[in-house]
């Protein structure tokens, strides 16, 4: 038995834990949460292959498991038709005066960054900053952006299919694509407070 | 590969670096089939149900919110053209992805709908689908990892592929296309917007169709 | 006796046709085959020749994502069809300026590689893989899309 096989017959016994665990579960709310746990064991298979190709093919299954939980989390609020938290802000000094300084230097910062973690971190300003201040209609504008990424992503990838001596721009584009898609998604965080009682 | 019975003639091969998609006769023609229901939900206006009040001769038609139309379609539409990158993919983990965007997109088409019973068995359907990512990566991580490969025009004719990665991959396909439960399929139908609804339907069977090649192939 | 296997039988009829327990029944289905994985673990072997193998040089300052190569210059990189990838290889070796510079200055750049574009990772997801990582963000786009539309919905 290599060393393969031994890690494969243990996420295997994980996955039937976890399996278990779902069978027994009858309440909506914590079959998400073993559904997160059912997830990690599938990443782990494809951990196990142990190669870069494997360590690449790990980002798109983080990616769907991800979105499907956004996705079902919404859901779950609309089914169970859930009210939105209505509560006064808090009013303290800092956070009228701060967000723009610190959300700037987020920003740029993470744009200096570039790439994944860049856009993480961008995407943390911009949330310090529609927590703090408040925007309406902020929606609808993060979900245009998060289009225009989805676009220049799909360019880039025709770049390097189709014109493989611009290897370079299609880099710069897919880096830039990422940035303000990851920013987008955490920007999100900070506008899901209905405006109005900002 | 293009001798194997299942496959037929290979018609056109599509390079996308690492993943090569291939058109076989078999292939071309789910694509084709795919391609014409999209162009039915393009082209198709939804149907109108019409609701009986109980106990009186009244009956009157559902209202389709406009805005909630639109987005039916745009899912559908989507849930079309991953049926179409499903059908036509060369590589194991390309198709399991393109599997999972058919998932989503199946909820995405119902769950606009206003109506706790289709919402519900959509909440269901949705925790499934989200599960079986799990076997469809597991299917083609196990593969990778026991044959080196991921591309089907490497691995097809040899046998290579273990029947556990086999048994993930059908197990996952079950879990996105929601086949052989119907229980909660019949629930979803019941949402209005009829064309719409039943790419939920064309996109399980195709990709049922294709997962039957590719476990006969690899 | 045969009463009584119709009864279970009934029961379990009911219980497979309600839909709260579809995910119950989907459980199920994922414990036998999960259990018949464990069973076939020993047919398993790993296969030794893999695509894009793994390489550790610990001496590197970019250690755990050393891709070898200068930048601006072709790495070998064991793709599947190199030939449809002319270009494959060189975003492995490619280091944005900054990322150069900290490369170049101290040893920690190797834990925040992945930050910046280049390397090996992006040039398989980008790349010589590009369709996966197009599924993919359409999949974080239609969920996206989704959410954002209940969200939004005021009815």
């Amino acid at each position: 038995m290599d060393f393969y096989q031994a890690g494969l017959f243990c996420t295997l016994v994980c996955v039937a834990i976890s399996f278990i665990a779902l069978f027994r579960e009858r309440d909506d709310i914590h079959k998400i949460l073993v559904v997160d746990l059912v997830e990690t064991t599938g990443l782990v298979l494809i951990c196990l292959v142990a190669t870069d190709l494997a360590e690449a093919l790990i980002l798109p299954g983080l990616v769907v498991g991800i979105s499907e939980l956004l996705m079902l989390a919404e859901l779950y609020i609309r089914k169970e038709k859930l009210p939105l938290p209505s509560f006064k802000p808090i009013k303290i000094e800092v956070m009228r005066t701060a967000p723009p300084i610190i959300s700037f230097v987020l920003v740029v910062y993470g744009i200096i960054l570039s790439g994944f973690s860049g856009g993480a971190v961008a995407g943390i300003g911009l949330v310090f900053y529609f927590l703090c201040k408040g925007y309406e209609e902020r929606f609808e504008l993060l979900e245009t952006v998060s289009g225009y990424a989805w676009a220049l992503w799909i360019a880039a990838f025709f770049i390097f299919m189709i014109l493989p001596q611009a290897w370079l721009i299609a880099v710069m584009l897919s880096g830039g694509a990422i940035l303000v898609k990851v920013t987008t998604k955490m920007a999100l965080i900070g506008t899901m407070r209905e405006g109005h009682n900002v | 590969m293009f001798n194997l019975p299942i496959e037929g003639e290979e018609l056109f091969a599509l390079e996308f670096g690492d993943i090569v998609n291939y058109f076989s006769l078999y292939t071309t023609t789910l694509f084709l089939f795919a391609t014409a229901f999209i162009i039915i939900a393009i082209i198709a206006r939804p149907e109108r149900q019409t609701d009986i009040v109980f106990g009186t001769d009244a009956v009157y038609t559902k209202e389709i919110n406009q805005d909630n139309l639109r987005f039916q379609r745009f899912m559908a539409i989507a849930c079309g053209l991953a049926t179409l990158g499903a059908v036509s993919s060369g590589d194991l983990f390309n198709f399991s992805l393109f599997t999972a965007l058919i998932g989503i997109t199946n909820i995405g088409i119902v769950a606009g709908v206003n109506n706790r019973y289709v919402l519900n068995a959509a909440y269901n359907y949705g925790i499934v689908a989200m599960v079986a990512t799990t076997f469809l990566f597991g299917g083609a991580s196990i593969a990778l990892g026991t044959c080196g490969t991921l591309s089907i025009w490497e691995l097809a004719g040899k046998g290579l592929v273990p029947l556990a990665a086999k048994m993930f991959l059908v197990l996952g396909v079950m879990g996105e296309g929601m086949a052989p439960f119907y229980i909660a399929k019949a629930e979803i139908t019941r949402a209005p917007g009829a064309p719409y609804v039943l790419m939920i339907h064309v996109s399980s069977l195709l990709i049922f169709l294709r997962v039957i090649e590719i476990i006969l192939t690899v | 006796m045969i009463r009584h296997i119709g009864k279970g039988f009934r029961i379990f009829s009911n219980w497979m046709s309600t839909y709260e327990n579809l995910v119950a029944v989907y459980a199920a289905l994922g414990i036998i085959v999960a259990v018949c994985g464990i069973l076939m673990v020993p047919m398993l072997s790993y296969h030794e020749d893999q695509l894009y193998p793994k390489t550790m040089n610990r001496a590197s300052t970019l250690d755990p994502y050393d891709r070898g190569g200068v930048p601006f210059t072709r790495a070998e990189i064991k793709a599947q069809y190199l030939d449809n990838s002319p270009t494959a290889g060189y975003v492995t070796t490619y280091l944005t300026p900054l990322s150069w510079f900290l490369a170049n200055t101290t040893p920690y750049i190797g834990t925040t590689i992945v930050a910046h574009p280049g390397g090996i990772i992006d040039e398989i997801l980008y790349n010589t893989r590009g369709l996966d990582t197009v599924v993919e963000t359409s999949i974080l786009f239609a969920a996206f899309a989704i959410a954002s539309f209940l969200f939004r919905r005021k009815d």
